[in-house]
């Protein structure tokens, strides 16, 4: 259960940075790359898979 | 290759609030894995679930339906299992196919079709499998069943250690064997949720007294021991009157005795632990096969690859592939031989015998398919 815990928070914390990373960037297309990033933390995060 | 657009904290915020919907969408499709393949009981089958034998398993991934009909008469009691490993659709099915056609007049039969139900949520990383395959009905209508993985799904359980200590012997496998339930017999009541299923399945075969129990697999055509049936030292009679039998009928089938030095597998340990005649048995299938080239619905229908064609020609498989080896020949092989198993408990013990019906014979099968021995939906069938 632990081990969970610190996955889901080592996933939380990536996700917050991919999604300051990108409020940062000045190119379009890099935020695009940035949203293929968040989609799998999310689920990942949610435990969905 | 692409234009030069500039990005802004506006088309950031998009961009994320886009992939929140991504997410639901997907997550949404994710979940529906969750979901168990619909079911239609034969008449007489009782619907319990795996925690009755042992609550912690209640509301959690490992919990799964058990269904069992008592005939009119007293006899013995015989569990078919398939799922274990949900990557190996003809024992599944043949467990479904017995649970929508059975009838019991005597003794007890016990079905538990999806018995690692974690696995069937998802599929084994980096194989290509198909995420389900679809099956005729008799009235043209299809029944659609799962493809799953060897292992518990890791959502459930992670992570996996680098080495498995199986806990009763102290064998030491991989790690991901931790995951397979074919490798956590007989259990333990604490721990991962793969050994919680193996102890609630020890727990069942005592409480219930089941006095013949068979695990439903299959295994890739290049491995030894592929139709097959591996046998508990004291299920080795029984076994090898029903290889005589299959025999006669033309159905090639191997004996294996169960190896005292592998642990953790239920013919192994189910016959150590309890008092039933514990049975595995094996049919070839290329869909899993480390030889194998396409991986689609196809193959696992109809089993035909041209790369088991050509190892056929090397002389490297250990069944006799013509060229193909259908789902329904893989199910039809392991009914016929429950069957068998069925009729020759009653006369080596008389007092356990089970009289089953209405079940399809090995020709039936092959001859109509195992589409039209399953039960059409009808709208209102959920999970059953």
């Amino acid at each position: 259960m632990m081990m969970m815990t610190i996955y889901r928070g080592i996933a939380l914390l990536v996700l917050l940075l991919v999604g300051h990373a990108m409020f940062r960037e000045r190119d379009f297309w890099k935020q695009v790359t940035g949203v293929l990033v968040l989609v799998p933390l999310i689920l990942r995060i949610l435990l969905v898979k | 290759m692409f234009k030069k657009l500039s990005g802004t904290p506006l088309s950031a915020l998009v961009l994320v609030l886009l992939s929140g919907v991504v997410a639901l969408v997907t997550g949404k499709s994710f979940s529906a894995m969750h979901t168990l393949d619909p079911l239609v009981p034969a008449p007489g089958f009782e619907r319990h679930m795996l925690s009755e034998w042992f609550a912690p398993l209640r509301d959690t991934p490992g919990d799964t339906p058990v269904y069992i009909q008592r005939g009119s008469e007293p006899g013995g009691t015989v569990l078919v299992m398939g799922g274990t490993h949900p990557n190996e659709p003809a024992g599944t099915l043949t467990a479904v196919v017995l649970l929508e056609r059975a009838r019991i007049n005597r003794g007890r039969l016990i079905v538990i079709p999806f018995a690692n139900r974690s696995a069937f949520t998802c599929n084994d990383p980096q194989e290509g499998a198909p995420q389900s395959f679809s099956l005729r009905c008799a009235d043209g209508s299809f029944r659609v069943f799962r493809y799953g993985s060897r292992a518990t799904n890791p959502v459930d359980q992670w992570p996996d250690p680098d080495v498995y200590l199986h806990p009763q012997s102290g064998q030491q496998l991989s790690g991901r064997e931790r995951s397979n339930l074919n490798r956590a017999h007989p259990g333990t009541p604490q721990g991962p949720l793969t050994l919680q299923v193996a102890y609630a399945l020890r727990r069942l075969l005592q409480e219930e007294k089941v006095d013949l129990a068979f695990d439903l697999h299959e295994a890739s055509p290049e491995y030894p021991v592929v139709n097959a049936v591996v046998a508990h030292e004291r299920a080795q009679e029984l076994a090898a009157m029903v290889a005589m039998e299959l025999e006669g009928l033309s159905i090639a089938i191997r004996i294996e005795p169960s190896p005292k030095n592998l642990r953790g597998l239920t013919h192994r340990e189910w016959g150590d632990a309890t008092e039933t005649l514990a049975v595995l048995m094996e049919t070839a299938n290329p869909s899993q096969g480390r030889l194998r080239g396409r991986t689609d619905e196809a193959l696992v229908l109809s089993g035909r690859d041209k790369c088991y064609a050509r190892a056929m020609e090397l002389g490297r498989l250990f069944i006799n592939y013509s060229g193909d080896q259908t789902l329904d020949l893989r199910v039809a092989r392991h009914t016929a031989a429950v069957k068998s198993f069925l009729e020759n408990l009653g006369l080596l013990y008389p007092e356990k015998t089970v009289v089953m019906e209405e079940v399809p014979g090995f020709e039936e099968l092959l001859a109509r398919g195992v589409g039209a021995f399953l039960s059409p939906l009808s709208r209102d069938h959920g999970s059953r």
